[in-house]
Protein backbone atom coordinates (compact mmCIF):
# COMPACT_ATOMS: atom_id res chain seq x y z
CA UNK A 1 0.00 0.00 0.00
CA UNK A 2 1.54 3.12 -1.37
CA UNK A 3 1.56 6.00 1.41
CA UNK A 4 -1.31 7.97 -0.38
CA UNK A 5 -3.22 5.06 0.08
CA UNK A 6 -2.69 4.66 3.03
CA UNK A 7 -3.67 8.29 3.76
CA UNK A 8 -6.65 7.75 1.85
CA UNK A 9 -7.65 5.04 4.01
CA UNK A 10 -6.67 6.97 7.36
CA UNK A 11 -9.09 9.44 5.73
CA UNK A 12 -12.32 6.90 5.17
CA UNK A 13 -12.06 5.85 8.44
CA UNK A 14 -12.27 9.30 10.01
CA UNK A 15 -15.25 10.27 7.90
CA UNK A 16 -16.78 7.13 8.30
CA UNK A 17 -16.75 7.53 12.24
CA UNK A 18 -17.73 11.22 12.02
CA UNK A 19 -20.65 10.02 9.94
CA UNK A 20 -21.69 7.55 12.15
CA UNK A 21 -21.37 9.87 15.31
CA UNK A 22 -23.49 12.56 13.23
CA UNK A 23 -26.11 10.26 12.78
CA UNK A 24 -26.24 9.03 16.07
CA UNK A 25 -26.25 12.09 17.45
CA UNK A 26 -28.76 13.69 15.10
CA UNK A 27 -30.85 10.00 15.93
CA UNK A 28 -30.70 11.00 19.62
CA UNK A 29 -32.08 14.26 18.85
CA UNK A 30 -35.15 13.21 17.24
CA UNK A 31 -35.71 10.25 19.77
CA UNK A 32 -35.41 12.78 22.48
CA UNK A 33 -37.25 16.00 21.30
CA UNK A 34 -34.44 18.08 21.62
CA UNK A 35 -33.93 18.53 17.69
CA UNK A 36 -34.17 22.25 17.73
CA UNK A 37 -31.56 25.30 16.34
CA UNK A 38 -28.91 25.07 19.19
CA UNK A 39 -28.54 21.46 19.29
CA UNK A 40 -28.04 21.62 15.42
CA UNK A 41 -25.83 24.15 14.81
CA UNK A 42 -23.59 23.03 17.83
CA UNK A 43 -23.39 19.87 16.12
CA UNK A 44 -22.25 21.49 12.82
CA UNK A 45 -19.63 23.34 14.60
CA UNK A 46 -18.35 19.85 16.63
CA UNK A 47 -18.22 18.04 13.17
CA UNK A 48 -16.48 20.61 11.01
CA UNK A 49 -13.92 21.29 13.75
CA UNK A 50 -13.51 16.93 14.52
CA UNK A 51 -12.74 16.76 10.59
CA UNK A 52 -10.11 19.45 10.60
CA UNK A 53 -8.36 18.44 13.63
CA UNK A 54 -8.75 14.29 13.05
CA UNK A 55 -7.72 15.02 9.56
CA UNK A 56 -4.54 16.95 10.58
CA UNK A 57 -3.29 14.53 13.37
CA UNK A 58 -4.50 11.19 11.25
CA UNK A 59 -1.92 12.68 8.53
CA UNK A 60 0.53 13.41 10.61
CA UNK A 61 0.70 10.42 12.52
CA UNK A 62 0.10 8.45 9.38
CA UNK A 63 3.50 10.11 8.09
CA UNK A 64 5.68 8.45 11.25
CA UNK A 65 4.04 5.24 12.16
CA UNK A 66 4.83 4.64 7.62
CA UNK A 67 8.21 5.94 8.71
CA UNK A 68 9.10 4.03 12.12
CA UNK A 69 7.36 1.22 9.87
CA UNK A 70 9.56 1.53 7.21
CA UNK A 71 12.34 1.87 9.03
CA UNK A 72 12.08 -1.47 10.84
CA UNK A 73 11.35 -3.74 8.04
CA UNK A 74 14.06 -2.42 6.04
CA UNK A 75 16.10 -1.41 8.99
CA UNK A 76 17.61 2.01 7.25
CA UNK A 77 18.00 4.97 9.63
CA UNK A 78 16.68 7.61 7.15
CA UNK A 79 13.74 5.66 5.91
CA UNK A 80 12.66 7.30 2.49
CA UNK A 81 9.09 6.70 2.27
CA UNK A 82 7.26 7.37 -0.98
CA UNK A 83 5.19 10.22 -0.20
CA UNK A 84 6.09 11.96 -3.85
CA UNK A 85 2.72 12.49 -5.87
CA UNK A 86 2.83 11.88 -9.40
CA UNK A 87 0.48 12.47 -12.44
CA UNK A 88 -1.39 9.14 -11.65
CA UNK A 89 -1.97 10.21 -7.85
CA UNK A 90 -3.57 13.76 -8.96
CA UNK A 91 -5.87 11.95 -11.98
CA UNK A 92 -6.51 9.85 -8.72
CA UNK A 93 -7.37 12.43 -6.68
CA UNK A 94 -9.17 14.60 -9.23
CA UNK A 95 -11.78 11.76 -9.99
CA UNK A 96 -12.58 11.51 -6.38
CA UNK A 97 -12.91 15.51 -6.26
CA UNK A 98 -15.45 14.75 -8.96
CA UNK A 99 -17.52 12.28 -7.59
CA UNK A 100 -17.45 13.79 -4.19
CA UNK A 101 -18.62 17.06 -5.86
CA UNK A 102 -21.48 14.87 -8.04
CA UNK A 103 -22.58 13.61 -4.61
CA UNK A 104 -22.96 16.63 -2.78
CA UNK A 105 -24.67 18.55 -5.56
CA UNK A 106 -26.99 15.42 -5.20
CA UNK A 107 -27.74 16.27 -1.34
CA UNK A 108 -27.04 19.71 -2.18
CA UNK A 109 -30.23 19.71 -4.51
CA UNK A 110 -32.07 17.03 -2.04
CA UNK A 111 -31.97 19.81 0.62
CA UNK A 112 -33.64 22.08 -1.38
CA UNK A 113 -36.41 20.01 -2.18
CA UNK A 114 -37.03 19.54 1.61
CA UNK A 115 -37.94 23.72 1.71
CA UNK A 116 -40.50 22.34 -1.62
CA UNK A 117 -41.97 20.16 0.84
CA UNK A 118 -42.24 22.50 3.33
CA UNK A 119 -39.94 21.18 5.96
CA UNK A 120 -38.23 23.45 8.35
CA UNK A 121 -34.79 24.98 7.53
CA UNK A 122 -33.40 22.70 10.39
CA UNK A 123 -34.35 20.10 8.45
CA UNK A 124 -32.28 21.05 4.90
CA UNK A 125 -28.96 22.15 7.01
CA UNK A 126 -28.94 18.49 8.60
CA UNK A 127 -29.18 17.06 5.72
CA UNK A 128 -26.68 19.31 3.58
CA UNK A 129 -23.97 18.41 6.22
CA UNK A 130 -24.86 14.76 5.93
CA UNK A 131 -24.44 14.71 1.94
CA UNK A 132 -21.37 16.40 2.60
CA UNK A 133 -19.72 13.65 4.94
CA UNK A 134 -21.64 11.06 2.86
CA UNK A 135 -19.88 12.33 -0.17
CA UNK A 136 -16.29 12.50 1.47
CA UNK A 137 -16.53 8.69 2.29
CA UNK A 138 -17.71 7.65 -1.19
CA UNK A 139 -14.99 10.11 -2.89
CA UNK A 140 -12.52 8.48 -0.85
CA UNK A 141 -13.67 5.03 -1.47
CA UNK A 142 -13.40 5.94 -5.16
CA UNK A 143 -9.98 6.71 -4.94
CA UNK A 144 -9.04 3.67 -3.05
CA UNK A 145 -10.75 1.65 -5.50
CA UNK A 146 -8.46 3.35 -8.67
CA UNK A 147 -5.80 2.69 -6.29
CA UNK A 148 -6.05 -1.12 -5.86
CA UNK A 149 -7.51 -1.35 -9.81
CA UNK A 150 -4.57 0.40 -10.86
CA UNK A 151 -5.89 3.58 -12.57
CA UNK B 1 -13.57 -5.98 -21.11
CA UNK B 2 -12.24 -3.03 -22.61
CA UNK B 3 -9.00 -3.60 -24.76
CA UNK B 4 -5.98 -1.72 -24.05
CA UNK B 5 -4.95 0.93 -26.97
CA UNK B 6 -1.69 1.70 -25.67
CA UNK B 7 0.36 -0.86 -25.29
CA UNK B 8 4.35 -0.80 -24.05
CA UNK B 9 7.70 -2.47 -23.68
CA UNK B 10 8.77 -0.97 -20.67
CA UNK B 11 9.35 -4.78 -18.77
CA UNK B 12 11.23 -5.99 -21.47
CA UNK B 13 13.33 -2.52 -21.69
CA UNK B 14 13.77 -2.69 -17.99
CA UNK B 15 15.02 -6.20 -18.32
CA UNK B 16 17.52 -4.89 -21.18
CA UNK B 17 18.68 -2.08 -19.04
CA UNK B 18 20.96 -4.61 -16.84
CA UNK B 19 17.30 -5.38 -15.23
CA UNK B 20 16.48 -2.46 -13.61
CA UNK B 21 14.28 -2.18 -10.70
CA UNK B 22 10.56 -1.04 -11.46
CA UNK B 23 11.86 2.01 -7.83
CA UNK B 24 15.07 2.17 -10.14
CA UNK B 25 13.17 3.61 -13.33
CA UNK B 26 10.35 5.37 -10.71
CA UNK B 27 13.14 7.68 -9.24
CA UNK B 28 14.90 8.55 -12.80
CA UNK B 29 11.62 9.56 -13.98
CA UNK B 30 10.08 11.13 -10.96
CA UNK B 31 7.46 8.69 -10.90
CA UNK B 32 5.94 6.23 -7.82
CA UNK B 33 6.62 2.27 -8.60
CA UNK B 34 2.88 1.81 -8.03
CA UNK B 35 3.17 3.89 -11.47
CA UNK B 36 5.62 1.86 -13.49
CA UNK B 37 3.47 -1.08 -12.20
CA UNK B 38 0.24 -0.28 -13.31
CA UNK B 39 2.16 1.28 -16.62
CA UNK B 40 2.99 -2.43 -16.88
CA UNK B 41 -0.38 -3.75 -16.77
CA UNK B 42 -1.71 -1.82 -19.04
CA UNK B 43 -3.66 -0.20 -16.32
CA UNK B 44 -2.54 2.92 -16.80
CA UNK B 45 -1.68 5.37 -20.07
CA UNK B 46 1.44 8.20 -18.69
CA UNK B 47 1.08 11.52 -20.44
CA UNK B 48 2.91 12.35 -23.21
CA UNK B 49 5.90 14.28 -20.86
CA UNK B 50 5.95 11.16 -18.66
CA UNK B 51 6.29 8.79 -22.23
CA UNK B 52 9.53 11.19 -23.30
CA UNK B 53 10.40 10.63 -20.17
CA UNK B 54 10.52 6.78 -19.74
CA UNK B 55 12.12 6.89 -23.84
CA UNK B 56 15.08 9.38 -22.37
CA UNK B 57 15.77 7.07 -19.01
CA UNK B 58 16.59 3.93 -21.99
CA UNK B 59 18.11 6.07 -24.54
CA UNK B 60 15.66 4.92 -27.22
CA UNK B 61 12.74 6.80 -29.23
CA UNK B 62 9.40 7.25 -28.34
CA UNK B 63 7.83 4.61 -30.18
CA UNK B 64 9.96 1.32 -29.22
CA UNK B 65 8.59 2.47 -25.71
CA UNK B 66 4.80 2.54 -26.31
CA UNK B 67 2.74 1.31 -29.45
CA UNK B 68 -1.16 2.39 -30.35
CA UNK B 69 -3.38 -0.38 -31.50
CA UNK B 70 -5.64 1.55 -33.53
CA UNK B 71 -7.87 -2.20 -34.62
CA UNK B 72 -8.86 -1.65 -30.19
CA UNK B 73 -10.38 1.56 -31.10
CA UNK B 74 -12.73 -0.02 -33.90
CA UNK B 75 -13.51 -3.42 -31.91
Amino acid sequence: MSFQEKNIAVSLANFTLILGFYSIRVFQMIQGGSFNTTNVFRLWGIIIALAIIITIFATILTHILSAIIHAIKTGEEKPDIEDIEDERDRLIDLRGTKVTYFISSIGGFLSMLTFVRGQPPLVMFTLLIFSGVVAQVVGDVSRLYLYRRGF
Amino acid sequence: MVKRRINNNIRKLRFFHNEMTQQELAEKVGVTRQTIIAMEQGKYSPSLELAFRIALAFDVPLDEVFSYDPEADSN
